[in-house]
C-alpha cells in the first residue's frame, strides 16, 4: 500500500508485535463496553433502566438531580454512568471463581477448548484493516523504530478476506470439543446444535461475502474496501445493501446471537455448551462471543458499509471530493462498528428466539438460494461493466 | 545479533511447523480415543498451512485453513464424536488390517524417500515449477498467487478441473445411494 519497504526484519517483527497489542488492547476495551452497553439498552428494550445500582444512586449531587428527574416523571440519565463500576466487579468474579473439571470430563481437551475458541476470534483482527494507510510515523529519536510508519492494519495480505473467514471457521471448535469434553448431555445436544449451525451458516456467510469480491475481483482487504466505496458502479448498491443484510443474518447465527442462539437456548439445554464451565474458562467463551459480534461488525462495515470511507454501498465516490469528510478515516470505521453492535443487541431485544429447524430451514432453504441468484447478479453487473 | 537470529528463525520457521505436522499426525494415529485423534488431525491440517505460509504460498495456506481445518475436519468431528468407539475395539476391528496398512506404508515411505533422495541436496525452486509462465504474465506470482491459481485453474486446465468437481459430485450421489434405505 505505501512504499516503504527499506524495513528491517527486527523493525517488520516489533512493529507486528506493537500492532497486535494495541489491536488486543481495543478489543478489550470495546468488548466490556459493549457488555454494559447491553445491559443498559436492553434494559431500556424492556422499558427498564439496565444496571445502575454500583455507586449508589442516591449519593451526591447526581443521586439528588436523578431523585429529582424521577419524581418529574422523567427517566434519570446521570444515573447511566452508576452502572460502569459493575464491569470491573464482573470481571473480578470471573477470575475469582472457582475453576471446576468435572471429573468425568476429558481433562486436556475441556481446558484447551475455551482458549481455542478465544484465540480464533482474535487472531482474525490480524487481516482487519481499520485505516489503509500510516496512521502516524514514529519520530527520529524512537530507538528501533525511528521513521517507521505505524499502518491502521498489522498486514496487508493478498488473500485477507479468505484468511478471515478460514480463522473464524477454526472457532467452531472450541464450542464442539468444549461441549464434547464436558462428558455431560445438554453440552453434547448444546455442542451439536451450534456444529451444525455454524457450519450450514457458513455457506450463506461466505456465499454473501462473495457478491464484494465478485464486484471488486480482489480478496485483499485495503483493495476491497477501496475499490467498493470509489470504483464500483452506482448500480451494485441494492445488491450490497442486500448481501448486507444476509451477511449480517448469518452474523448472528456464527456468533450464537439472540434470533439463533440453539447452543444455548437455556429453557430447553439450561446453558448449552458452556453447562460445566465456570469461572474465566466460561469467561473466554463469554469474551468469544462478544469479539465474534466485534468481528462480524468489522467485517460488515468494511465490506458493505465502506469502511474508512463515509458513505456505505459504493455511494462514496460521489462525496470523495469533499474536504473532510471525502477522505479514509479510521473513526468512521469505528463508530459505523459500534453501530452495528447496538444493532446486535437491538436484535436481542426485539427478535424471540426461532426454533431449532426454523434456523436451519432459513439457512437452506431461503438463505442460500437467495445468496446464489446475489452472486450470479452481481457477475453479471461486473461483466457489463 | 538479533536480526541474524530473527533471519534464523524466519529461514527455520517451515521445520518448526513441518515437525509441528508430523507431531499432529503421530497424535492421529496412535491416541486411543477417537475425537483426541480428530484434535492431532486438525492440529496436523493447521501446521500444514504454516507449512504452506512459510513457501509464500499465501492462497494455499489459506484453502488450507478454510476447505480441511474448517470445514472437513469438522465433520470428521461431528461422526467421531457421536460413535461410540469402545465397541470396535473389543471387536479388534482396527488391527485386523495391520499387516496390510503396514504393505502399504511401506511402499508410500519408499516412494517418498526415492522422490525426496533425488532432490534433497539440490537448490530449492524459487519461481513456480508448473503453471504455465504464459499464463502468468504480468503477475507477481509471488505476491499474488491466489489470481495465479485462479488463471490456472479458469483459463489453462479449466476442463481438468470441471472433470475433478463432475467426480466429486459422483461421490455425492454415490454416498447417498448407498447410504439411503429403500422406500417404497
Amino acid at each position: 500500500m505505501n512504499a516503504t519497504p527499506e524495513l528491517t526484519l527486527l523493525q517488520t517483527c516489533l512493529m507486528a508485535v506493537i500492532q497486535a497489542v494495541c489491536v488486543v488492547l481495543f478489543i478489550f476495551i470495546i468488548v466490556p463496553l459493549t457488555i454494559y452497553a447491553e445491559r443498559k439498552v436492553l434494559g431500556h428494550a424492556q422499558d427498564r433502566l439496565g444496571a445502575t445500582r454500583i455507586a449508589g444512586h442516591r449519593v451526591g449531587l447526581t443521586g439528588w438531580l436523578n431523585r429529582g428527574m424521577w419524581r418529574m416523571g422523567k427517566v434519570p440519565f446521570l444515573s447511566y454512568w452508576r452502572g460502569l463500576p459493575m464491569l470491573v466487579g464482573d470481571i473480578a468474579k470471573l477470575f475469582l471463581k472457582e475453576d471446576i473439571v468435572p471429573t468425568k470430563a476429558d481433562r486436556a481437551i475441556f481446558l484447551v477448548a475455551p482458549a481455542l475458541s478465544l484465540i480464533a476470534s482474535v487472531v482474525v483482527f490480524a487481516a482487519v484493516s481499520f485505516y489503509p494507510g500510516a496512521l502516524f510515523t514514529f519520530p527520529k529519536f524512537v530507538p528501533v523504530l525511528g521513521g517507521v510508519p505505524f499502518n491502521g492494519f498489522i498486514t496487508d495480505m493478498n488473500v485477507g478476506l479468505l484468511f478471515i473467514l478460514g480463522i473464524a471457521s477454526v472457532g467452531v471448535y472450541g464450542i464442539v470439543l468444549g461441549a464434547w469434553a464436558s462428558n455431560s448431555k445438554y453440552p453434547l445436544l448444546g455442542g451439536l446444535r451450534s456444529g451444525a449451525q455454524i457450519v450450514s451458516y457458513e455457506v450463506p456467510l461466505t456465499l454473501s461475502l462473495l457478491v464484494p469480491v465478485v464486484l471488486t475481483g480482489t480478496l485483499n482487504f485495503n483493495d476491497m474496501t477501496r475499490k467498493l466505496a470509489l470504483e464500483t458502479s452506482p448500480l451494485a448498491a441494492p445488491l450490497m445493501a442486500v448481501g448486507f443484510l444476509v451477511y449480517f443474518t448469518c452474523g448472528f447465527a456464527e456468533t450464537n446471537r439472540m434470533p439463533f442462539d440453539m447452543p444455548e437456548a437455556e429453557n430447553e439445554l439450561v446453558a448449552g455448551f458452556h453447562t460445566e464451565y465456570s469461572g474465566m474458562r466460561f469467561g473466554f467463551f463469554y469474551l468469544a462471543e462478544y469479539i465474534n459480534m466485534v468481528v462480524v461488525s468489522a467485517l460488515a462495515s468494511a465490506f458493505f458499509l465502506g469502511g474508512p470511507y463515509l458513505l456505505p454501498f459504493g455511494l462514496h465516490r460521489f462525496v470523495q471530493d469533499w474536504p473532510v469528510l471525502g477522505a479514509p478515516n479510521a473513526l468512521w470505521y469505528v463508530v459505523k462498528m459500534i453501530l452495528l453492535l447496538f444493532v446486535f443487541i437491538w436484535v436481542r431485544g426485539t427478535i424471540p428466539r426461532y426454533r431449532y429447524d426454523q434456523v436451519m430451514a432459513v439457512a437452506w432453504k431461503y438463505l442460500i438460494p437467495f445468496t446464489l441468484v446475489l452472486v450470479v447478479l452481481a457477475a453479471a453487473l461486473r461483466f457489463a461493466a | 545479533m538479533v536480526e541474524t537470529f530473527l533471519a534464523f528463525i524466519g529461514r527455520n520457521l517451515f521445520l518448526v511447523f513441518g515437525l509441528m505436522a508430523v507431531g499432529g499426525a503421530l497424535a492421529l494415529v496412535f491416541s486411543k480415543n477417537a475425537v483426541h485423534s480428530v484434535v492431532g488431525f486438525l492440529f496436523s491440517m493447521l501446521s500444514v498451512a504454516g507449512c504452506y505460509l512459510c513457501m509464500s504460498a499465501e492462497f494455499l495456506a489459506v484453502a488450507q485453513l478454510l476447505v480441511y481445518a474448517g470445514g472437513i475436519v469438522v465433520l470428521f468431528l461431528f461422526v467421531v464424536m457421536l460413535v461410540e468407539m469402545t465397541k470396535f475395539k473389543e471387536k479388534g476391528l482396527f488391527q485386523s488390517q495391520t499387516p496390510y496398512a503396514l504393505v502399504a506404508v511401506a511402499i508410500g515411505a519408499a516412494a517418498i524417500v526415492g522422490v525426496f533422495v533425488s532432490t534433497w541436496f539440490t537448490k530449492s525452486a524459487d519461481v513456480a515449477l508448473t503453471l504455465d509462465p504464459g499464463l502468468a504474465r504480468g503477475l507477481d506470482v509471488a505476491k499474488e498467487n491466489s489470481q495465479a491459481v485462479s488463471r490456472g485453474l479458469f483459463a489453462g486446465y479449466l476442463l481438468p478441473f470441471e472433470i475433478l468437481s463432475v467426480i466429486l459430485l459422483v461421490a455425492l450421489v454415490g454416498a447417498v445411494t448407498l447410504a439411503k434405505k429403500e422406500r417404497v
